[in-house]
């Protein structure tokens, strides 16, 4: 029986965040923003299975089931932002996301 | 003496995988090329399913290789390649604006930090190790004990159905439109002589394409706009 210090845990999981959200925040290309927040949704999903430890009996699985709901999401959210940057990049023929500022106009 | 030499390596285990993973993100921030930072966030990916296995959920570490690391990376390498923009130099990496993009953050996770250190957290010892088969009960336990999980996998499918369908139907949008002629002088200037007279699908996006490269400097929201409405 290892056990790891929850504490490292949730430290790792909100370095993993920061870094994820730098990435989203800083970057102007568009596939970079988009892992950025791929990042994050790892980070979290790090975060609950961290936290699952922490509870006794059955309230310890919903640290391991949520990751799941959050794995679909995250994969919808890809399936449909890719698709939107393909559509965007042939009209436009970039990959900055300030050239898609056409709502601000 | 086993018990302290698996406790030896499972604290060797996480700081090599925490180390691997840290590095990767820290690649991946500061990469050039989409396709390296791709590969940086598969080395994100694959080291946090170590790190679920060593947190006793292997059914979470299961499903980030085959979901995450494999599916969903997957994707964004296809697409990486298929729209094959290269190093883009012309988006500059960082920019005047990123250091405040940069600092916010690490203000956030610096406070984080700081709060988890003070908080009082242990492992309980009566901890549920995160098996198929305990997961798989929780989830799709029908009756008065029932959690209401199996509702929200059921949500989740019709979630992953739409998506499906948007994202086809979102792709197809530029295949799909008809090359009518009488577009303007515009569409018609920036034909590309080498196929005379075609009016099939494929081409729409050749013209686009085309237009846009051959077309002045770039292509102005004006154009863009244009071309679109004018098509349907």
């Amino acid at each position: 029986m290892n056990a790891i210090d929850p504490n490292l845990v949730q430290i790792l999981a909100a370095v993993l965040f920061t870094l994820g959200l730098a990435v989203a925040a800083t970057r102007r290309n568009i596939f970079f923003l988009l892992m950025g927040v791929e990042l994050m949704l790892n980070a979290v999903n790090l975060s609950f299975v961290g936290f699952a430890r922490t509870f006794a009996g059955q309230g310890s699985l919903l640290g391991h089931l949520s990751p799941l709901f959050i794995i679909a999401i995250a994969a919808a959210a890809a399936c449909v932002g890719l698709a939107m940057v393909i559509c965007i990049v042939r009209n436009r023929d970039s990959l900055d996301s300030d050239a898609y500022a056409e709502m601000k106009e | 003496m086993f018990a302290d030499l698996n406790q030896l390596l499972g604290t060797i285990y996480f700081g090599l995988f925490a180390v691997i993973a840290i590095t990767c993100a820290t690649g991946l921030l500061l990469a050039r090329h989409p396709i390296k930072g791709a590969i940086c966030l598969i080395g994100v990916m694959l080291s946090l399913a170590g790190l679920y296995a060593i947190l006793h959920s292997p059914f979470i570490a299961v499903l980030q290789v085959l979901v995450y690391a494999g599916a969903i990376m997957m994707l964004l390498v296809f697409v990486i390649m298929v729209l094959n923009q290269g190093e883009d130099h012309a988006v500059p990496r960082f920019d005047r604006a990123s250091v405040l993009g940069l600092s916010l953050p690490v203000l956030l996770g610096a406070l984080v930090v700081t709060t988890l250190r003070q908080v009082p957290l242990a492992n309980d010892a009566g901890a549920l190790r995160g098996t198929i088969n305990r997961i798989s009960e929780a989830m799709f336990t029908v009756g008065p004990a029932s959690s209401g999980h199996y509702l929200l996998f059921e949500f989740g499918g019709l979630l992953l159905l739409t998506a499906l369908v948007g994202a086809v139907m979102l792709a197809k949008r530029g295949l799909d439109r008809p090359v009518d002629e009488p577009d303007g002088p515009k569409a018609h200037g920036a034909m590309p002589h080498a196929h005379p007279g075609h009016a099939d699908r494929g081409t729409a996006l050749v013209n686009l394409h085309d237009q846009a490269a051959a077309g002045s400097t770039t292509v102005t929201a004006g154009t863009a706009v244009d071309v679109t409405t004018g098509a349907h």
